[in-house]
């Protein structure tokens, strides 16, 4: 069961649209697992929908109506599911994801960088420089170092479940560690665990000097 | 349509639409553009409104958008469910999307082929598990109680929905602390009893 979710000042900087991208990907996943937030989250739009439908409307050009007629004729109606298509799980990991965030997932196997024995990362490149979206896997019955984390850095669980001082994460529960926070996470003894992590990267860096990683907390040198 | 044409539809005794919800779902039923109309000219005035509070915009980029908003809104309404949503969230999601897709070019992040709406779409949701009777259930008093919520309060939330400003941003614009802006959100979302699972943990 989801215990964790996503504070109320997340969901309604989500739902108007100012969170970024990867922040984004990390709530709508939450959102494949949990009713309550997926219920807020209508309520918020809805809201949107109401201050939208007070706004002070401003006059549109005559022909506008024209214009978006003569668009109308040259496109046809979308399809239900557009995105269907999109999915390319090639792996078994890939595959046990949802399918919400196999879709962000490079084509091709995944690429697990080794950070620890019993911890590896692969990055998903989304196309935005604010903040570094990654899959964390912990073996079964495996310790991530303690580490530290220099930005925010927000967790999704996708399988498996890990713990750490604070307690136990199943699948869907959405953490958030603030700068400073000191953890020690390790997946349960009998299954490995699969995240998704969102770190905030206030700093621009390139080339090989890209280390970033949530879980091990180093710093860029 | 030339405008003869458009005149005489404007001209055919319609009902005045009170539910926009049902004329848009008879519009995605029957291709119906007469009602398509009626809707253009409720929404698009403000949709526009909408797209230029976000700043960035000038006159005719914010023409451009209503314009790309209201296609989509005719091409997917075949897609619309008044279960799940009313016209206006429906709409406001739509219009929400393309100002996100079009700030993120301009400010020439790399698109990669993803748009907003792959990021905000919940179509992979098995809803097997969701109850029909929670889709149904809409919350008819938020309009009511958005009017009567202090003036602080629905400030904040008409920047953020309105403006697109994240809590950082209206913190640094009203120049107050980003904890006070976050209070007056949880404030007003808890007035509107917008149901959080969050909201019920001890913190």
């Amino acid at each position: 069961m989801v215990t964790r979710h996503p504070d109320t000042d997340l969901l309604v900087e989500y739902t108007s649209g100012s969170l970024s991208l990867a922040p984004s990907i990390s709530v709508t996943t939450h959102l494949q697992f949990c009713e309550n937030c997926s219920n807020a989250v209508d309520s918020l739009n809805q809201l949107g929908g109401d201050i939208l439908e007070a706004a002070e409307a401003v006059p549109v050009c005559e022909d506008l109506f024209e214009k978006i007629l003569l668009g109308i004729d040259e496109g046809s109606p979308e399809s239900a599911s557009p995105h269907g298509a999109k999915i390319t799980a090639v792996d078994a990991i890939s595959d046990s994801l949802p399918r919400y965030v196999q879709q962000f997932l490079p084509k091709g196997k995944l690429r697990w960088r080794f950070l620890s024995p019993s911890l590896r990362l692969a990055t998903i490149s989304v196309g935005e420089d604010r903040h570094e979206l990654a899959l964390h896997r912990i073996q079964a019955g495996g310790k991530a170092p303690e580490h530290d984390h220099n930005g925010e850095e927000i967790t999704v669980v996708l399988t498996g479940c890990f713990s750490d001082e604070d307690g136990v994460y199943q699948p869907g529960d959405f953490i958030v560690r603030e700068p400073g926070d000191v953890h020690r996470p390790f997946a349960a003894q009998n299954k490995e665990c699969i995240c998704l992590s969102v770190l905030s990267a206030p700093i621009k860096l390139t080339g090989l000097k890209r280390v970033f990683n949530p879980f091990m907390g180093f710093s860029p040198s | 349509m030339k405008n003869s044409q458009l005149n005489r539809l404007c001209e055919t005794p319609m009902p005045e639409v009170q539910d926009w919800t049902a004329c848009l779902k008879t519009i995605g039923d029957y291709q119906d553009k007469a009602r398509f109309s009626l809707l253009f000219e409720h929404f698009s005035p403000r949709v526009k409104a909408f797209l230029i509070k976000g700043g960035h915009l000038n006159e005719e980029k914010a023409e451009e958008l209503v314009q790309e908003t209201m296609i989509k809104v005719w091409r997917r309404s075949s897609t619309f469910s008044p279960a799940q949503a009313s016209a206006s969230t429906w709409i406001y999601t739509i219009a929400r999307n393309t100002r996100i897709d079009c700030f993120r070019k301009q400010s020439r992040e790399n698109l990669e082929s993803l748009s907003a709406d792959d990021i905000y779409d919940s179509s992979y949701e098995d809803d097997s598990h969701y109850s029909s009777l929670v889709q149904i259930r809409r919350n008819d008093h938020i309009d009511q109680q958005l009017k009567e919520l202090p003036q602080e309060q629905s400030e904040v939330l008409r920047m953020m929905y309105l403006q697109g400003m994240s809590g950082q941003q209206i913190s640094d614009s009203l120049g107050l602390p980003l904890g006070t802006v976050k209070s007056r959100i949880r404030l007003a979302i808890a007035k509107l009893k917008i149901g959080f699972a969050s909201t019920y943990k001890p913190d």
